[in-house]
Protein backbone atom coordinates (compact mmCIF):
# COMPACT_ATOMS: atom_id res chain seq x y z
CA UNK A 1 0.00 0.00 0.00
CA UNK A 2 2.57 2.23 1.11
CA UNK A 3 4.53 1.50 -2.07
CA UNK A 4 1.73 2.19 -4.25
CA UNK A 5 1.25 6.00 -2.38
CA UNK A 6 5.07 6.63 -3.50
CA UNK A 7 4.48 5.60 -6.84
CA UNK A 8 1.55 7.61 -7.28
CA UNK A 9 3.20 10.52 -5.92
CA UNK A 10 6.08 10.41 -7.75
CA UNK A 11 3.86 9.76 -11.27
CA UNK A 12 1.84 13.03 -10.23
CA UNK A 13 5.68 15.10 -9.74
CA UNK A 14 6.43 13.77 -13.06
CA UNK A 15 3.70 15.11 -14.68
CA UNK A 16 3.64 18.21 -13.09
CA UNK A 17 7.34 18.47 -13.95
CA UNK A 18 7.07 17.78 -17.86
CA UNK A 19 4.30 20.49 -18.14
CA UNK A 20 6.60 23.07 -16.81
CA UNK A 21 9.43 22.31 -18.57
CA UNK A 22 7.65 21.99 -21.81
CA UNK A 23 5.80 25.38 -21.17
CA UNK A 24 7.25 27.70 -23.88
CA UNK A 25 9.23 30.62 -22.87
CA UNK A 26 7.70 34.03 -23.10
CA UNK A 27 9.20 35.40 -26.66
CA UNK A 28 7.01 38.40 -27.92
CA UNK A 29 5.61 36.68 -31.73
CA UNK A 30 5.35 33.79 -32.73
CA UNK A 31 8.15 31.47 -34.94
CA UNK A 32 10.54 33.18 -37.10
CA UNK A 33 8.83 33.93 -40.56
CA UNK A 34 5.29 33.55 -39.08
CA UNK A 35 3.99 36.95 -38.63
CA UNK A 36 1.45 37.68 -35.49
CA UNK A 37 -1.40 40.17 -35.71
CA UNK A 38 0.81 42.77 -33.57
CA UNK A 39 3.50 42.43 -36.69
CA UNK A 40 6.35 40.94 -34.32
CA UNK A 41 7.99 37.26 -35.21
CA UNK A 42 10.35 35.81 -32.65
CA UNK A 43 13.69 38.13 -33.86
CA UNK A 44 11.28 41.26 -33.52
CA UNK A 45 9.45 43.53 -35.54
CA UNK A 46 8.26 42.25 -39.07
CA UNK A 47 8.97 45.34 -41.26
CA UNK A 48 7.06 46.12 -44.71
CA UNK A 49 9.34 48.13 -46.94
CA UNK A 50 8.13 50.85 -49.52
CA UNK A 51 9.48 48.60 -52.31
CA UNK A 52 10.37 44.89 -51.66
CA UNK A 53 14.17 45.53 -52.22
CA UNK A 54 16.04 42.47 -54.09
CA UNK A 55 19.07 42.13 -52.03
CA UNK A 56 19.31 38.29 -53.43
CA UNK A 57 19.66 40.03 -56.42
CA UNK A 58 22.27 43.31 -55.74
CA UNK A 59 24.47 41.43 -53.04
CA UNK A 60 23.53 37.80 -54.01
CA UNK A 61 23.90 37.23 -57.60
CA UNK A 62 25.25 40.90 -58.98
CA UNK A 63 28.00 40.25 -56.03
CA UNK A 64 27.65 44.05 -55.24
CA UNK A 65 29.94 45.26 -52.40
CA UNK A 66 27.85 46.08 -49.61
CA UNK A 67 29.56 49.08 -49.03
CA UNK A 68 28.66 50.49 -52.55
CA UNK A 69 25.45 51.13 -51.09
CA UNK A 70 26.09 51.48 -47.38
CA UNK A 71 28.47 53.61 -48.02
CA UNK A 72 29.06 54.90 -44.05
CA UNK A 73 29.73 52.18 -42.78
CA UNK A 74 33.19 52.18 -43.21
CA UNK A 75 33.81 55.68 -42.03
CA UNK A 76 30.77 56.19 -39.50
CA UNK A 77 28.45 55.02 -36.55
CA UNK A 78 25.79 53.92 -39.05
CA UNK A 79 25.62 52.18 -42.40
CA UNK A 80 23.62 54.49 -43.51
CA UNK A 81 20.87 53.80 -46.39
CA UNK A 82 21.71 55.05 -49.95
CA UNK A 83 20.14 57.96 -51.44
CA UNK A 84 17.83 57.87 -54.29
CA UNK A 85 20.43 59.48 -56.94
CA UNK A 86 22.48 55.83 -55.60
CA UNK A 87 19.89 53.98 -57.22
CA UNK A 88 19.49 55.94 -60.01
CA UNK A 89 23.08 56.28 -61.22
CA UNK A 90 22.66 52.25 -62.29
CA UNK A 91 19.21 52.00 -63.22
CA UNK A 92 18.74 54.72 -65.29
CA UNK A 93 21.05 52.87 -67.27
CA UNK A 94 19.81 49.39 -66.85
CA UNK A 95 17.23 49.04 -70.37
CA UNK A 96 16.37 45.58 -69.58
CA UNK A 97 14.44 45.84 -66.04
CA UNK A 98 12.88 49.16 -66.34
CA UNK A 99 9.67 47.91 -67.19
CA UNK A 100 9.80 45.71 -64.09
CA UNK A 101 6.82 46.82 -61.17
CA UNK A 102 9.93 47.43 -58.41
CA UNK A 103 11.87 49.37 -60.88
CA UNK A 104 8.66 51.37 -62.58
CA UNK A 105 8.02 52.68 -58.94
CA UNK A 106 11.69 53.48 -58.29
CA UNK A 107 11.31 55.66 -61.20
CA UNK A 108 8.10 57.49 -59.80
CA UNK A 109 9.67 58.21 -56.38
CA UNK A 110 12.39 59.92 -58.87
CA UNK A 111 9.86 61.75 -61.66
CA UNK A 112 7.91 62.84 -58.02
CA UNK A 113 11.23 64.07 -56.52
CA UNK A 114 10.32 61.67 -53.07
CA UNK A 115 12.62 60.11 -50.85
CA UNK A 116 11.78 56.45 -50.72
CA UNK A 117 10.42 55.93 -47.05
CA UNK A 118 12.46 52.73 -46.09
CA UNK A 119 12.35 51.57 -42.97
CA UNK A 120 15.09 51.06 -40.33
CA UNK A 121 15.07 47.44 -39.73
CA UNK A 122 18.11 46.68 -37.54
CA UNK A 123 16.79 48.95 -34.75
CA UNK A 124 19.03 49.09 -31.43
CA UNK A 125 17.43 51.00 -28.54
CA UNK A 126 18.14 54.78 -27.90
CA UNK A 127 20.53 53.99 -24.70
CA UNK A 128 23.46 51.96 -27.35
CA UNK A 129 25.82 52.87 -29.17
CA UNK A 130 27.15 50.98 -32.02
CA UNK A 131 29.60 51.56 -34.23
CA UNK A 132 29.98 50.10 -37.76
CA UNK A 133 33.49 51.84 -38.43
CA UNK A 134 35.31 50.08 -35.92
CA UNK A 135 33.78 46.32 -36.43
CA UNK A 136 34.16 46.81 -40.38
CA UNK A 137 37.67 48.77 -39.69
CA UNK A 138 39.15 45.62 -38.06
CA UNK A 139 37.75 42.63 -40.06
CA UNK A 140 37.32 44.08 -43.57
CA UNK A 141 39.91 46.18 -43.64
CA UNK A 142 42.61 44.51 -41.12
CA UNK A 143 41.83 40.99 -41.34
CA UNK A 144 40.44 41.19 -44.77
CA UNK A 145 38.01 38.92 -44.61
CA UNK A 146 35.33 39.03 -47.41
CA UNK A 147 32.51 41.59 -47.33
CA UNK A 148 30.33 38.74 -46.74
CA UNK A 149 31.20 37.35 -43.69
CA UNK A 150 31.87 41.03 -41.98
CA UNK A 151 28.66 41.41 -42.81
CA UNK A 152 27.05 38.74 -41.64
CA UNK A 153 28.43 38.32 -38.45
CA UNK A 154 25.25 40.35 -37.32
CA UNK A 155 23.12 40.88 -40.42
CA UNK A 156 22.68 36.98 -41.45
CA UNK A 157 23.15 36.06 -45.48
CA UNK A 158 21.44 39.24 -46.38
CA UNK A 159 22.52 37.73 -50.15
CA UNK A 160 19.90 35.35 -49.27
CA UNK A 161 16.92 38.07 -48.70
CA UNK A 162 14.99 40.24 -50.61
CA UNK A 163 13.56 43.43 -47.82
CA UNK A 164 16.21 42.38 -45.20
CA UNK A 165 15.58 40.55 -41.73
CA UNK A 166 16.73 40.60 -38.45
CA UNK A 167 18.32 37.22 -38.37
CA UNK A 168 20.45 37.93 -35.19
CA UNK A 169 19.33 38.25 -31.27
CA UNK A 170 21.14 41.97 -31.34
CA UNK A 171 20.89 41.98 -27.75
CA UNK A 172 23.65 42.60 -24.86
CA UNK A 173 24.32 39.06 -24.01
CA UNK A 174 24.50 37.94 -27.84
CA UNK A 175 27.32 41.32 -28.77
CA UNK A 176 29.10 40.08 -25.48
CA UNK A 177 29.64 36.17 -26.61
CA UNK A 178 31.49 37.92 -29.81
CA UNK A 179 33.59 40.26 -27.52
CA UNK A 180 34.80 37.49 -25.62
CA UNK A 181 35.87 35.37 -28.14
CA UNK A 182 39.80 35.53 -29.27
CA UNK A 183 39.82 37.12 -32.78
CA UNK A 184 43.00 37.22 -35.10
CA UNK A 185 44.12 40.84 -35.15
CA UNK A 186 45.95 40.83 -38.90
CA UNK A 187 45.82 38.19 -41.74
CA UNK A 188 48.40 35.18 -41.26
CA UNK A 189 48.94 36.64 -37.45
CA UNK A 190 48.92 34.70 -34.45
CA UNK A 191 48.17 37.30 -32.17
CA UNK A 192 44.42 37.22 -31.23
CA UNK A 193 42.81 39.81 -29.16
CA UNK A 194 39.26 40.25 -27.74
CA UNK A 195 36.90 42.82 -27.94
CA UNK A 196 36.34 45.73 -25.44
CA UNK A 197 34.14 44.81 -22.92
CA UNK A 198 33.81 48.56 -20.85
CA UNK A 199 30.31 49.30 -20.27
CA UNK A 200 30.90 52.95 -21.46
CA UNK A 201 31.53 52.01 -25.07
CA UNK A 202 27.86 50.82 -25.78
CA UNK A 203 25.68 52.51 -23.19
CA UNK A 204 25.63 55.94 -23.31
CA UNK B 1 32.02 32.92 -10.16
CA UNK B 2 33.18 30.44 -8.52
CA UNK B 3 34.75 30.82 -5.34
CA UNK B 4 38.04 28.83 -6.36
CA UNK B 5 38.21 31.84 -9.09
CA UNK B 6 37.58 34.37 -6.69
CA UNK B 7 40.56 33.22 -4.74
CA UNK B 8 43.01 32.56 -7.26
CA UNK B 9 42.38 35.90 -8.71
CA UNK B 10 42.28 37.98 -5.91
CA UNK B 11 44.60 40.58 -6.54
CA UNK B 12 42.57 41.17 -9.91
CA UNK B 13 39.39 42.02 -7.89
CA UNK B 14 40.89 44.09 -5.66
CA UNK B 15 43.23 46.73 -7.70
CA UNK B 16 44.09 50.09 -5.90
CA UNK B 17 43.92 52.91 -7.64
CA UNK B 18 45.84 55.11 -8.20
CA UNK B 19 49.07 53.99 -8.24
CA UNK B 20 52.07 55.73 -9.35
CA UNK B 21 52.92 55.24 -13.14
CA UNK B 22 49.23 53.98 -13.86
CA UNK B 23 48.78 56.16 -16.94
CA UNK B 24 52.06 55.61 -18.01
CA UNK B 25 51.34 53.67 -21.12
CA UNK B 26 47.67 54.14 -21.32
CA UNK B 27 46.80 56.09 -24.30
CA UNK B 28 44.05 58.51 -22.26
CA UNK B 29 43.19 59.54 -18.75
CA UNK B 30 41.34 62.65 -19.14
CA UNK B 31 41.53 65.43 -16.35
CA UNK B 32 40.76 69.25 -15.72
CA UNK B 33 42.18 72.31 -14.44
CA UNK B 34 39.81 74.57 -13.83
CA UNK B 35 41.00 78.16 -13.28
CA UNK B 36 39.06 80.30 -10.29
CA UNK B 37 40.90 83.49 -10.57
CA UNK B 38 39.14 83.70 -14.61
CA UNK B 39 35.72 82.17 -13.63
CA UNK B 40 33.11 85.01 -13.51
CA UNK B 41 30.55 82.85 -12.45
CA UNK B 42 28.42 83.80 -15.62
CA UNK B 43 26.93 79.88 -15.83
CA UNK B 44 27.44 79.29 -19.58
CA UNK B 45 28.81 76.11 -18.57
CA UNK B 46 25.77 75.28 -16.77
CA UNK B 47 23.69 75.66 -19.56
CA UNK B 48 26.26 74.16 -22.26
CA UNK B 49 25.82 71.27 -20.11
CA UNK B 50 21.83 71.28 -20.19
CA UNK B 51 22.04 71.55 -23.80
CA UNK B 52 24.38 68.71 -24.46
CA UNK B 53 23.53 66.23 -22.16
CA UNK B 54 20.19 66.20 -21.87
CA UNK B 55 19.22 67.47 -19.16
CA UNK B 56 15.89 68.84 -17.84
CA UNK B 57 14.63 71.61 -16.41
CA UNK B 58 12.82 70.75 -13.67
CA UNK B 59 11.43 74.46 -12.40
CA UNK B 60 11.38 76.27 -9.50
CA UNK B 61 9.24 74.31 -7.23
CA UNK B 62 10.97 71.16 -7.57
CA UNK B 63 14.62 73.23 -7.54
CA UNK B 64 14.01 74.36 -4.07
CA UNK B 65 13.13 70.36 -2.83
CA UNK B 66 16.61 69.68 -3.88
CA UNK B 67 15.76 68.23 -7.63
CA UNK B 68 17.50 70.33 -9.88
CA UNK B 69 19.95 68.53 -12.12
CA UNK B 70 23.03 70.11 -13.07
CA UNK B 71 25.76 67.69 -13.91
CA UNK B 72 27.96 71.09 -13.37
CA UNK B 73 26.96 73.88 -10.76
CA UNK B 74 28.70 77.18 -9.79
CA UNK B 75 28.99 77.44 -5.67
CA UNK B 76 28.90 80.96 -4.64
CA UNK B 77 31.16 81.50 -1.30
CA UNK B 78 31.32 84.32 0.46
CA UNK B 79 34.64 85.08 3.18
CA UNK B 80 35.03 84.64 6.77
CA UNK B 81 33.79 87.52 8.15
CA UNK B 82 32.04 89.44 5.53
CA UNK B 83 28.28 90.60 6.18
CA UNK B 84 25.48 89.97 3.81
CA UNK B 85 22.96 93.07 5.15
CA UNK B 86 24.83 95.43 2.67
CA UNK B 87 23.37 97.15 0.14
CA UNK B 88 24.57 94.75 -2.44
CA UNK B 89 24.72 91.35 -0.62
CA UNK B 90 25.55 89.77 -3.92
CA UNK B 91 28.35 91.25 -4.34
CA UNK B 92 32.03 89.43 -3.62
CA UNK B 93 31.29 86.30 -4.02
CA UNK B 94 33.85 83.79 -4.84
CA UNK B 95 32.59 81.13 -7.63
CA UNK B 96 33.32 77.77 -7.78
CA UNK B 97 32.14 75.55 -10.88
CA UNK B 98 31.49 72.07 -8.93
CA UNK B 99 31.04 69.11 -10.98
CA UNK B 100 31.85 65.29 -10.96
CA UNK B 101 35.72 65.43 -9.48
CA UNK B 102 35.90 61.51 -11.47
CA UNK B 103 38.21 60.66 -8.37
CA UNK B 104 40.55 58.00 -9.36
CA UNK B 105 39.50 56.26 -6.12
CA UNK B 106 35.79 57.33 -6.00
CA UNK B 107 33.35 56.77 -2.93
CA UNK B 108 30.64 56.03 -5.25
CA UNK B 109 32.03 53.29 -6.31
CA UNK B 110 32.54 50.48 -3.94
CA UNK B 111 28.85 51.25 -2.38
CA UNK B 112 26.95 50.18 -5.60
CA UNK B 113 24.82 47.02 -4.73
CA UNK B 114 24.50 46.44 -8.77
CA UNK B 115 27.75 47.69 -9.90
CA UNK B 116 26.07 50.25 -12.23
CA UNK B 117 28.82 52.73 -11.43
CA UNK B 118 32.70 51.72 -12.12
CA UNK B 119 36.20 53.17 -13.50
CA UNK B 120 36.62 53.47 -17.37
CA UNK B 121 39.97 51.64 -18.11
CA UNK B 122 40.38 55.58 -19.59
CA UNK B 123 40.20 57.02 -16.27
CA UNK B 124 36.55 58.22 -15.93
CA UNK B 125 33.82 57.49 -13.41
CA UNK B 126 30.94 55.65 -15.42
CA UNK B 127 27.85 55.82 -14.83
CA UNK B 128 25.20 52.61 -16.81
CA UNK B 129 22.05 53.87 -16.74
CA UNK B 130 20.14 50.38 -17.45
CA UNK B 131 22.02 48.95 -13.98
CA UNK B 132 21.25 51.57 -11.82
CA UNK B 133 18.26 50.08 -9.77
CA UNK B 134 17.84 53.84 -7.55
CA UNK B 135 19.47 52.84 -4.55
CA UNK B 136 21.18 56.33 -4.14
CA UNK B 137 23.78 55.23 -2.20
CA UNK B 138 26.53 56.68 -4.31
CA UNK B 139 25.13 60.05 -4.19
CA UNK B 140 24.69 59.56 -0.01
CA UNK B 141 28.57 58.62 -0.02
CA UNK B 142 29.59 61.13 -2.67
CA UNK B 143 31.07 63.86 -0.87
CA UNK B 144 31.35 66.36 -3.44
CA UNK B 145 27.46 66.04 -3.97
CA UNK B 146 27.32 65.86 -7.69
CA UNK B 147 24.97 62.50 -8.77
CA UNK B 148 21.87 63.65 -9.33
CA UNK B 149 18.71 61.35 -9.27
CA UNK B 150 15.59 61.22 -11.21
CA UNK B 151 12.92 61.67 -8.92
CA UNK B 152 10.41 62.10 -12.05
CA UNK B 153 9.96 60.73 -15.12
CA UNK B 154 11.18 64.23 -16.83
CA UNK B 155 11.32 62.88 -20.44
CA UNK B 156 7.24 64.35 -21.09
CA UNK B 157 7.57 67.08 -18.55
CA UNK B 158 10.75 68.78 -19.44
CA UNK B 159 10.34 68.90 -23.73
CA UNK B 160 6.86 68.84 -24.35
CA UNK B 161 6.22 68.38 -28.17
CA UNK B 162 8.12 69.36 -30.14
CA UNK B 163 10.77 70.49 -27.83
CA UNK B 164 11.95 66.85 -27.76
CA UNK B 165 13.59 67.40 -31.20
CA UNK B 166 16.33 69.41 -29.68
CA UNK B 167 17.51 66.44 -27.72
CA UNK B 168 21.08 65.14 -28.40
CA UNK B 169 20.91 62.16 -30.01
CA UNK B 170 24.09 60.62 -28.78
CA UNK B 171 22.90 61.06 -24.72
CA UNK B 172 20.43 58.74 -23.45
CA UNK B 173 17.30 60.59 -22.30
CA UNK B 174 17.31 58.90 -18.28
CA UNK B 175 13.94 57.53 -17.22
CA UNK B 176 13.07 57.76 -13.59
CA UNK B 177 14.23 56.11 -10.59
CA UNK B 178 18.16 56.15 -12.29
CA UNK B 179 20.88 58.14 -10.33
CA UNK B 180 23.19 59.95 -13.07
CA UNK B 181 26.53 62.62 -13.04
CA UNK B 182 28.77 64.73 -15.26
CA UNK B 183 30.47 61.75 -18.15
CA UNK B 184 33.31 64.28 -19.10
CA UNK B 185 31.03 64.74 -22.45
CA UNK B 186 32.01 60.66 -22.84
CA UNK B 187 29.99 61.09 -26.46
CA UNK B 188 32.38 63.66 -27.74
CA UNK B 189 35.53 61.87 -26.28
CA UNK B 190 33.78 58.42 -27.88
CA UNK B 191 33.50 60.20 -31.34
CA UNK B 192 36.36 61.55 -31.16
CA UNK B 193 38.43 58.44 -30.12
CA UNK B 194 36.81 56.25 -32.86
CA UNK B 195 38.55 59.15 -35.84
CA UNK B 196 41.65 58.93 -34.34
CA UNK B 197 42.09 54.67 -34.10
CA UNK B 198 40.83 54.85 -37.64
CA UNK B 199 43.31 57.19 -38.45
CA UNK B 200 46.07 54.81 -36.35
CA UNK B 201 46.88 57.84 -34.16
CA UNK B 202 45.65 59.29 -30.69
CA UNK B 203 43.54 62.24 -30.10
CA UNK B 204 45.50 65.66 -30.32
CA UNK B 205 45.47 67.82 -27.39
CA UNK B 206 42.23 69.91 -27.86
CA UNK B 207 40.87 68.39 -30.73
CA UNK B 208 37.81 66.92 -28.19
CA UNK B 209 36.89 69.52 -25.29
CA UNK B 210 33.80 69.21 -23.07
CA UNK B 211 30.29 71.43 -23.57
CA UNK B 212 31.56 73.51 -20.56
CA UNK B 213 35.00 74.09 -21.58
CA UNK B 214 34.02 75.15 -25.25
CA UNK B 215 31.02 77.22 -23.63
CA UNK B 216 33.35 78.99 -20.93
CA UNK B 217 34.02 83.10 -22.26
CA UNK B 218 36.88 82.93 -20.02
CA UNK B 219 38.42 80.00 -21.23
CA UNK B 220 38.66 79.07 -16.80
CA UNK B 221 38.12 75.31 -17.52
CA UNK B 222 41.03 73.46 -19.49
CA UNK B 223 40.30 70.14 -20.40
CA UNK B 224 42.72 67.00 -22.27
CA UNK B 225 44.43 64.01 -21.71
CA UNK B 226 46.70 63.58 -18.76
CA UNK B 227 48.67 61.03 -19.98
CA UNK B 228 49.79 62.49 -23.13
CA UNK B 229 53.08 64.72 -21.22
CA UNK B 230 52.64 67.12 -23.75
CA UNK B 231 49.12 68.25 -23.33
CA UNK B 232 48.45 71.67 -21.82
CA UNK B 233 46.78 70.38 -19.05
CA UNK B 234 48.97 67.71 -18.52
CA UNK B 235 51.24 70.86 -18.42
CA UNK B 236 49.18 72.15 -16.05
CA UNK B 237 49.22 69.96 -13.80
CA UNK B 238 53.06 69.76 -13.49
CA UNK B 239 53.64 73.29 -13.21
CA UNK B 240 50.88 72.92 -10.77
CA UNK B 241 52.90 70.65 -8.64
CA UNK B 242 49.94 68.06 -8.71
CA UNK B 243 50.27 64.27 -8.55
CA UNK B 244 47.14 62.26 -9.43
CA UNK B 245 48.60 59.59 -7.30
CA UNK B 246 49.55 61.35 -4.08
CA UNK B 247 46.91 62.89 -1.59
CA UNK B 248 49.27 65.10 0.04
CA UNK B 249 50.64 67.17 -2.28
CA UNK B 250 54.77 68.65 -2.03
CA UNK B 251 54.85 72.16 -3.24
CA UNK B 252 58.28 72.93 -3.14
CA UNK B 253 57.72 76.59 -4.68
CA UNK B 254 55.84 79.54 -3.16
CA UNK B 255 52.33 80.95 -5.19
CA UNK B 256 51.60 77.91 -6.71
CA UNK B 257 47.90 77.87 -6.84
CA UNK B 258 46.58 74.52 -7.83
CA UNK B 259 44.24 72.33 -5.67
CA UNK B 260 42.37 69.38 -5.61
CA UNK B 261 38.99 69.85 -3.62
CA UNK B 262 38.65 67.45 -0.19
CA UNK B 263 41.51 65.55 -0.97
CA UNK B 264 42.56 64.35 2.22
CA UNK B 265 39.04 62.01 2.10
CA UNK B 266 41.67 60.14 -0.42
CA UNK B 267 39.14 60.13 -3.49
CA UNK B 268 42.11 61.74 -6.01
CA UNK B 269 40.07 63.40 -7.95
CA UNK B 270 40.77 64.44 -11.46
CA UNK B 271 39.98 68.33 -11.61
CA UNK B 272 42.47 70.40 -9.98
CA UNK B 273 41.18 74.33 -9.37
CA UNK B 274 43.54 77.09 -9.17
CA UNK B 275 43.12 79.29 -6.12
CA UNK B 276 41.62 82.88 -6.83
CA UNK B 277 43.77 85.51 -6.80
CA UNK B 278 42.72 89.06 -5.32
CA UNK B 279 44.06 92.45 -4.63
CA UNK B 280 42.52 93.34 -1.10
CA UNK B 281 43.43 97.03 -0.32
CA UNK B 282 41.53 97.38 2.61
Amino acid sequence: MNYCKKLFVWMFLIVIGTSLVSAEPFVQGGPIGSQTSDGYDALGPVVEQPIEFPHNTHAGRMQINCMYCHTYARRSNVSGIPRLDKCMGCHNLIEGVKDRPRIKKLFEYWANKQPIPWKKVHDLPDFVRFNHERHIQRFYFQEKRPVRETCGYCHGYIASMTTARRVKALSMGWCISCHEKDHLEKVGSTVTSHGPNDCWLCHK
Amino acid sequence: MSLSNLIKNWSNFRTRRPYEGQYDDSPYKWAMVIDLDSCIGCNACTVACYAENNLPVVGKERFGKGHAMHWIRIERYWGEGETLETEFPERGAQYLPMLCQQCEAAPCEPVCPVGATHHSPDGLNTQVYNRCVGSRYCSANCPYKVRYFNWWNYPERAWPNPLELQLNPDVTVRSKGVMEKCTFCMQRLRAGMDKAKTDGRILADGEVVTACAQACPTSAITFGNLADKNSKVAKMWKTQQVDLAKNVQEKTEDGIRGYRILEDLNTYPSIVYLERLRNMAS
